[in-house]
């Protein structure tokens, strides 16, 4: 065994060294065995084989016994590889075959492990879409990346909790009479809640603002979004803005902030802190458009440190109206989540009875509810679960209500969203008890990460005040407002967070600060110290 | 040629170990380490990462050569090196400098022995 490995450290050797003192020094180890210890007689191999890489490449082409360099023939490039060694013909074969084989061993292991040793991301390009809602939705929606608001008149399965069949405090707006007037007028923007784009668009505008892209990069995506619709620009890229523009971009934005920020207070003060920077003349310096709208968001952020205020350059005009999605778009959802199985990624109990369900969104419940429930069933006779939310970017509220339901045994207040527009606040709550539900009483824990972000969030924060269940791991991102783009003239656009979460329970939210978790550890040991935590506690019973 | 021969110095342990080695006798590898554990009473060894590692480098500057195999040896791997004349002299060069290193520091350390005790009083 020592000598096969000794062998195999002299085969690393320079091909010169080897191909001289090779045999010699394999007839001096069989020698010495009995007089010296191997380890020593490996030990020094090994420091060799070091020296002789790294001090002696004088010495890694030298040898009597190298083979002469082939003459170059004109024209044609010549290759010299550090070892003269060529494979037989015949052992190309084998060697194939093992490179397949162990190639789709790695495969099957990445794709079948149970501990992901490997977190192979693959990006989803077709997820990179809008997450921000116009102004006026009627569901709420938090802002994530596969958001996309349905209609709701998909029939549900029965084991989904059924959202027809609500106490009238719960409410929500998918379950109003779709006959009074104001249900019809949102029809259309149920519709429109969310428009995905048909793919990710090029963008023309100049937004210089990387801090925009960073804090939410969907948010320009949206902004963008009218590009696809519109002609080509006739926008002369070079227009420099004059005072009278600058005057219009900065009374259009005061008139946004104030109607549509979720601090009516704060939206003053930025709305003030505009007009008082243009009257000082500090604007006068901003004559191009990406430079405006930089200093512009600059201003609003000094008096309100909200980061997710910015104010949007696009060089090409912006139409009035966002387009709401096509169907096609609207199937193009479906059979995304359906071939993503709803981003639900993997169900499974663990040693010791503990269910374990990791999903990377919270899609909407009217296409993704029946998977939800089927996964909770699976869950059903769990002793303890635990939700892997590291991976999760948030989406939509009626789902986080829907998989909360399995926690709880009553219908139980989740959430306020407060809309600053329309000055109204919608109540979120769990729906009905689902029949044959064994998860009400049972232990559950949460895992969060520093890129858990908004729904994902929520449904963390909610379950944490009602102390329901132990969260574990990083403090979440902290995206607590929802907003959208709108538009204030051709091509400066704002975006707004306009309406926020309020929990019941604390009467605030998650919004900067991130919600915090019970048991901080870092993200990629979560799942190792829940784990623990459950068995511990399921001992103890 | 006394200067070229004079930069090479002082030699590395190993070089002067294998240098005077192979003064006596023609030796293979193992023989090598052999003489010189028994040189340096067993305090020194070396291993044969280390000996082939000089061995190439006295080999290209042309202080020892090969002589290649020897027909009826036990093993017909080994081969044989010798010292060339070059390395005589290098080697010839390098005793000298020690034997003065010797004198001086015997010298030096007479000189020296009465002034090991206490500081004295005058």
């Amino acid at each position: 065994m020592l000598r096969r490995i000794y062998r195999c450290v002299l085969r690393l050797h320079p091909p010169a060294f080897r191909s001289r003192f090779g045999d010699e020094i394999l007839s001096i180890f069989d020698q010495a065995k009995g007089k010296l210890s191997g380890f020593q007689l490996l030990m020094d191999s090994m420091l060799s084989l070091i020296r002789q890489w790294t001090l002696r490449p004088e010495f890694w082409r030298k040898s009597v016994s190298a083979p002469t360099p082939h003459a170059a023939l004109d024209g044609i490039p010549s290759f010299g590889t550090l070892n003269p060694f060529r494979p037989r013909a015949a052992g190309v074969v084998p060697g194939l075959i093992l490179s397949i084989a162990i190639f789709s061993l790695t495969c099957i292991a990445i794709k079948y492990s149970w501990i992901h040793v490997l977190h192979v991301r693959i990006p989803e390009v077709q997820f990179q879409e809008p997450q921000w809602i116009p102004p006026n939705t009627s569901q709420p929606v938090f802002p994530d990346r596969t958001a996309a608001s349905m209609p709701h008149d998909q029939p549900a399965m029965s084991n989904v909790p059924n959202a027809h069949d609500r106490t009238p405090k719960a409410a929500s707006r998918a379950a109003s009479n779709p006959s009074t007037p104001s249900a019809v007028a949102s029809k259309a923007h149920k519709n429109g809640a969310v428009q995905p784009l048909p793919f990710p668009q090029p963008t023309a505008q100049q937004s210089k603002g990387n801090e925009i892209a960073l804090t939410s990069p969907e948010s320009e995506q949206t902004a963008a979004q009218p590009l696809a619709a519109t002609a080509p620009s006739t926008f002369a890229e070079d227009m420099t803005l004059g005072a009278a523009a600058r005057h219009r971009v900065i009374d259009g934005t005061s008139a946004i902030v104030r109607k549509y920020y979720v601090d009516a207070e704060l939206a003053q003060k930025m709305a003030i802190a505009l007009q008082d920077h243009e009257t000082n003349g500090d604007d006068n310096e901003a004559t191009d458009g990406p430079t405006f709208a930089d200093l512009l968001t600059s201003q609003m952020r000094e008096v309100s440190h909200d980061q997710h205020v910015a104010v949007i350059y696009s060089a090409v005009k912006t139409t009035e109206n966002s387009p709401a999605p096509s169907a096609e778009e609207v199937a193009r959802y479906t059979k995304e989540m359906k071939q993503n199985n709803c981003t639900f990624e993997k169900v499974s109990i663990l040693p010791r009875n503990i269910g374990y369900l990791k999903f990377n969104s919270f899609p909407d419940a009217s296409i993704c509810g029946p998977t939800a429930a089927a996964a909770m069933a699976k869950l059903n006779h769990a002793d303890a679960i635990i939700f892997d939310l590291r991976d999760n970017p948030g989406g939509h509220a009626n789902i986080v209500a829907l998989i909360a339901t399995y926690l709880v045994d009553r219908p139980t207040h989740l959430n306020d969203f407060y809309d600053r527009s329309q000055n109204s606040t919608e109540e979120s709550w769990t729906l009905p008890p689902v029949p044959g539900n064994r998860l009400a009483d049972k232990p559950a824990f949460v895992l969060t990460s520093s890129t858990t972000f908004s729904a994902a969030e929520g449904f963390s924060y909610d379950l944490k005040m009602l102390k329901r269940a132990t969260l574990v791991g990083e403090r979440t991102s902290g995206r607590g407002h929802m907003g959208a783009p709108h538009r204030i003239d051709d091509h400066f656009t704002i975006r707004v967070p306009s309406m926020k979460v309020s929990n019941p329970i604390s009467k605030t939210n998650w919004e900067g600060t991130g919600v915090e978790p019970d048991v901080k550890v870092k993200a990629a040991d979560a799942l190792r110290t829940a784990i623990n935590l459950a068995e511990s506690n399921l001992q103890k019973k | 040629m006394d200067d070229d021969l004079h930069s090479f110095l002082p030699l590395s342990p190993a070089t002067l170990h294998i240098l005077l080695s192979l003064a006596g006798e023609d030796l293979h590898g193992y023989g090598i380490m052999q003489e010189v554990a028994r040189q340096s009473e067993g305090k020194y060894k070396l291993g044969p990462g280390t000996l082939y590692d000089n061995l190439q480098k006295l080999i290209q500057r042309e202080w020892v050569e090969e002589l290649g195999r020897r027909a009826g040896d036990d093993d017909p791997r080994r081969r044989y090196y010798r010292l060339t004349l070059a390395g005589r002299r290098v080697l010839e060069a390098e005793i000298a400098r020690l034997a003065e290193v010797v004198r001086e520091a015997r010298a030096r350390l007479q000189i020296a022995r009465p002034s090991t005790g206490k500081p004295r009083r005058v």
